[in-house]
């Protein structure tokens, strides 16, 4: 990783770093990681979803989605973060004239949609670096209190319009 | 991307293991008041990966070392990708309801000025903040925010500590209150579900698989139509959240800082010193 160029003597939080890790851009790399994580969400959907034969094809079907979507997010002209390709790509596949969406869903219906995110959160969980955790006691209890308020407020916010057009 | 720590097969078989029994203890529900609290898998997994994180018990050097832990930001990226592509898949079958819906889903994206609208004044006139307050209540703080601060202003400036003291809030502890947050509100039933939904797709993705989470388990005969509401918000929020972030919600938070007598404070603390 090549050193920041702006004056900052320690920057809390590296942009370099943040474009590095971009997984369009290190495909390679991001297929080995996707198939350890995937593994992760298919053992952990074995408790509420399904048993391991029968969420095998679906966990393989999201696999190959993701792929398509960081290829796409990668060749693609114009910048749009790689999450919303992958969702584009999954969205079409799933559309009522799309060849064998019947098929699809009907496989994905055995991945568990909340056991496919408990393993993220551990990932989180385990990631979190002495860093945020320093930072966290320092900034403390404002910080905390604003951003629940940060939250509550966009989510209030966006289901009082949402509401009142509905 | 360092690829002997990211492999590292004591941190993947942690995160099976935590996965496996936050999934065995299940969801658990508690009535508080009118409503009721959810507490998901995705809280315990989240609660034991922070337990075993070796930067809070150094003892947990042995199980995982720090170099790891410190190597394992990318894999949340990636993880998440796969639950994006489950979640996508709800949208599809529903393409009709979520037409129909055009009109709501498009205008309650501005509802995400919300965040400021009450986090700015409170961090203004009650907590004293200065410019930190800006770059704390203009978005929800997730990377494409971040990114808009830190080309403004640079993150070592005040905006810049402030939005990412709520990043890290937002990672270490969004997605858990989010679910609260929703499951709790759903289970008031003064707004449409539906609209909950829709308010889910603030742009990140764990924490609207907790937002969405919660509101299916609180209302399971409206699955699907939930999902595919609150993922198709999530991805309108994807391709217009940057543009709206700068092109709407930053004025709006200085203007508002202005207003609010941001400046004058800050200004007299100086005067003080």
């Amino acid at each position: 990783m090549k050193p920041s160029d702006t004056a900052a003597p320690e920057p809390l939080f590296d942009t370099d770093q943040l474009q590095e890790l971009r997984p369009e851009n290190q495909l390679g790399k991001t297929a080995l990681l996707l198939g350890m994580v995937c593994l992760a969400a298919w053992i952990a959907n074995m408790v509420n979803g399904s048993p391991l034969h029968q969420a095998l094809p679906g966990m393989i079907i999201l696999y190959v989605m993701v792929m398509i979507g960081l290829v796409i997010g990668r060749l693609s002209p114009f910048y749009l973060p790689s999450v919303a390709w992958v969702s584009l790509i999954s969205i079409l596949m799933t559309l009522p004239f799309f060849p064998g969406n019947a098929w699809i869903v009907e496989r994905l219906s055995h991945v568990d949609f909340l056991a496919v995110v408990t393993p993220v959160l551990a990932y989180a969980g385990l990631a979190l670096t002495g860093r945020e955790f320093q930072m966290f006691r320092q900034t403390g209890w404002k910080l905390v209190i604003i951003s629940l308020l940060v939250f509550t407020g966009t989510f209030v916010g966006s289901a009082v319009i949402a509401h009142l057009i509905l | 991307m360092d690829m002997k720590l990211l492999l590292n097969w004591r941190l993947h078989l942690t995160v099976i293991l935590a996965s496996l029994v936050a999934e065995w203890i299940g969801i658990l529900r508690f009535p508080l008041g009118p409503g009721v609290l959810l507490l998901l898998p995705l809280f315990y997994a989240f609660v034991i990966g922070v337990l075993l994180n070796p930067h809070l018990f150094s003892g947990m050097d042995k199980v995982i070392p720090k170099r790891v832990s410190n190597a394992a930001g990318p894999l949340i990226l990636i993880s998440i990708l796969p639950f994006i592509a489950k979640f996508g898949s709800t949208i599809g079958p529903a393409i009709e309801q979520i037409i129909a819906a055009g009109p709501a889903l498009i205008l309650q994206e501005l509802g995400n000025l919300g965040t400021m609208l009450l986090a700015l004044p409170v961090a203004v006139l009650v907590l004293r903040m200065g410019r930190e307050a800006i770059g704390a209540t203009y978005s929800i703080a997730r990377e494409p925010n971040i990114a808009i601060i830190s080309d403004r202003y640079g993150l070592r400036s005040p905006e810049g500590i402030g939005i990412m003291g709520v990043y890290v809030v937002g990672t270490m502890f969004g997605t858990l209150y989010f679910a609260l947050m929703a499951g709790y509100i759903a289970s008031l039933d003064i707004i449409d579900v539906r609209a909950l939904a829709m308010a889910c797709g603030v742009g990140s993705g764990s924490m609207v698989a907790a937002c969405s989470g919660a509101l299916v388990e609180a209302v399971p005969h409206m699955r699907d139509e939930l999902l595919a509401f609150s993922g198709a918000s999530n991805l309108l929020t994807y391709a217009t959240g940057l543009y709206v972030s700068l092109f709407i919600a930053l004025p709006v938070a200085e203007w508002l800082y202005k207003r609010l007598g941001g400046a004058a404070l800050k200004e007299a603390r100086h005067e003080t010193l």
